[in-house]
């Protein structure tokens, strides 16, 4: 085999909730260390497609391997950040970090180590014995983002996280996302509805077509960075995604 | 800013009841209330004295601590069963579809209503009267952690699920801290009520205890000694809450913090 073995493999996964086909269907793959955005009209079954990845669903026919394995979150290192606020409220921002290494019993100088670490590139060092209750709405996403990239996952899914955020806020942390990605050299799957931000964060676009759902296309995105939204090329690729995704 | 806030609701408070005690005075010296009903420096001085001069066989240190002794007991048994059989109802369906119905069904009936039966079960001692305080706090309890269980928030769950998490993990990190001021709310409701069942329960023979102070005054026409022993209940019970309030901000911090 010349070809290097791909990270995530996607053998025709299908999901049916009763008669509902929901995924139809999909095949793909996801390299090493790749950055992919998955885009497509609102109810397309995104959700549940990340859901049969964790295995929150058994899917109805096909498999996801990782690393050639059937997925599982129990034993692969896999991290997931959710459109809701996920913190835990009962836990400082310090121990919420922590949370993930404490599951996976990593020896405590490591743990230490990737906690200190994170608290840093996110910002909230300052903030570490402070409670969800007493931070703002971008830094609870922050601690949830610095939550999964703690245990140093080899695949991190990301749904619509900053779908909740306001405009600034969410180029704050997209940046930040790009830092720390390029940083740990993490496989990130990252779901949403907005093309901007597809187009801003990718190195592929994967874009889904419509309930049943299955793969439409796979774009490239060979952006230089830092992107800028306003540049032509930019433009250019945006409304390209824009006429994939459009059904009417 | 805080310590100012804190400091008005504590002397509004204080302003509250003196101008209550004042109303009381007056209406027992200027109407014909005074005839069946001892006036306030009277009830407050007959407390104080009680601590010296004993009332029966007991000063009102002994009184309160023997009283104390038995809300505790039954309350320290009911508050460990009624948090296992809650959290066991809120975790196992198969719990919940045995438990429930006998506590659906058992928790309207009041207390004094199982006089008789807790006699003849557990005689005239001790016995009979932790049964009572057992079950006025035990349901309260077991519901309210069974409530707790229930009010997991299911991103929650997932999140830790993805962070491979297991079923053990699960239930320590996520259910158990959720369930938390859940129980501590039960609890501090079921302290009042097991520390209210006293009269009922020292209503059993008793020669001592404050609700023994109320049961007595009552046999023989003592209005006075009745409301000693209902004073020393309220102070008591204010004393309780308080120091339970105090215990669930040390162990609970995220809830309050916040606020």
């Amino acid at each position: 085999m010349e070809k290097k073995e791909a990270k995530v493999v996607v053998n025709h996964l299908t999901k049916k909730f009763g008669d509902l086909l929901v995924l139809d269907d999909l095949n793909f793959e996801v390299q090493e260390g790749e950055f992919l955005c998955i885009v497509g009209p609102t109810g397309c079954g995104k959700t549940t497609f990340l859901n049969s990845l964790t295995r929150l669903y058994e899917p109805t026919a096909g498999d996801i391997l990782v690393n050639g394995i059937p997925v599982n979150p129990k034993t692969q290192n896999i991290s997931y950040i959710f459109q809701e606020y996920s913190s835990f409220p009962w836990l400082t921002v310090e121990q919420n970090v922590r949370f993930g290494l404490e599951i996976k019993k990593t020896p405590k100088a490591e743990a230490d180590a990737n906690v200190e670490e994170m608290l840093d590139i996110v910002g909230l060092t300052k903030f570490r014995n402070y409670y969800p209750s007493q931070l703002s709405i971008s830094m609870l996403q922050r601690v949830a983002i610095a939550r999964a990239f703690a245990t140093k996952p080899e695949l991190l899914l990301m749904d619509e996280p900053y779908g909740q955020l306001d405009i600034d806020l969410r180029f704050k942390l997209e940046d930040e996302l790009i830092k720390l990605w390029k940083k740990t050299g993490t496989t990130v799957l990252f779901i949403t509805h907005n093309i901007e931000e597809a187009v801003y964060l990718s190195e592929k676009i994967m874009v889904l077509t419509n309930k049943p759902t299955s793969v439409k296309t796979v774009l490239d995105n060979n952006l230089p960075r830092p992107r800028d939204v306003t540049s032509p090329e930019f433009v250019e690729l945006r409304n390209k995604v824009t006429d994939l995704i459009k059904w009417w | 800013m805080r310590a100012f806030e804190k400091n008005k609701r504590l002397i509004l408070g204080a302003v509250g009841i003196f101008v209550f005690l004042c109303i009381w005075y007056i209406a027992t010296k200027s109407t014909t209330l005074g005839k069946v009903m001892p006036d306030p420096v009277t009830v407050f001085g007959g407390f104080f004295t009680a601590f010296v001069e004993p009332i029966g066989t007991k000063t009102m240190t002994m009184h309160i601590l023997i009283s104390l002794r038995r809300m505790l007991v039954p309350y320290a048994i009911g508050g460990f069963t009624g948090v296992l059989i809650g959290i066991l109802m809120g975790w196992y369906k198969v719990a919940d579809a045995i438990f429930m119905p006998y506590i659906q069904m058992l928790r309207p009936i009041p207390p004094i209503a199982w006089i008789p039966l807790s006699i003849i079960w557990f005689g005239f001692d001790e016995g009979s009267k932790y049964f009572l305080i057992f079950l006025a706090c035990f349901f309260t309890i077991a519901l309210t952690t069974y409530n707790g269980v229930h009010s997991v928030d299911e991103t929650l769950v997932r999140a830790s699920r993805m962070l491979g998490a297991n079923d053990r993990q699960l239930f320590m990190t996520i259910v158990l801290p959720t369930t938390v001021p859940y129980i501590f709310s039960g609890l501090q409701v079921a302290l009042g009520s097991a520390w209210a069942t006293i009269v009922a329960a020292e209503m059993i023979r008793s020669s001592e205890g404050v609700g023994w102070l109320i049961v007595r005054g009552q046999d023989i026409g003592n209005m006075t000694q009745i409301m000693i022993g209902i004073v020393a209940i309220a102070l008591t019970g204010l004393l309780i809450t308080t120091l339970m309030r105090v215990l669930e901000n040390k162990l609970c911090a995220w809830t309050v913090r916040g606020k």
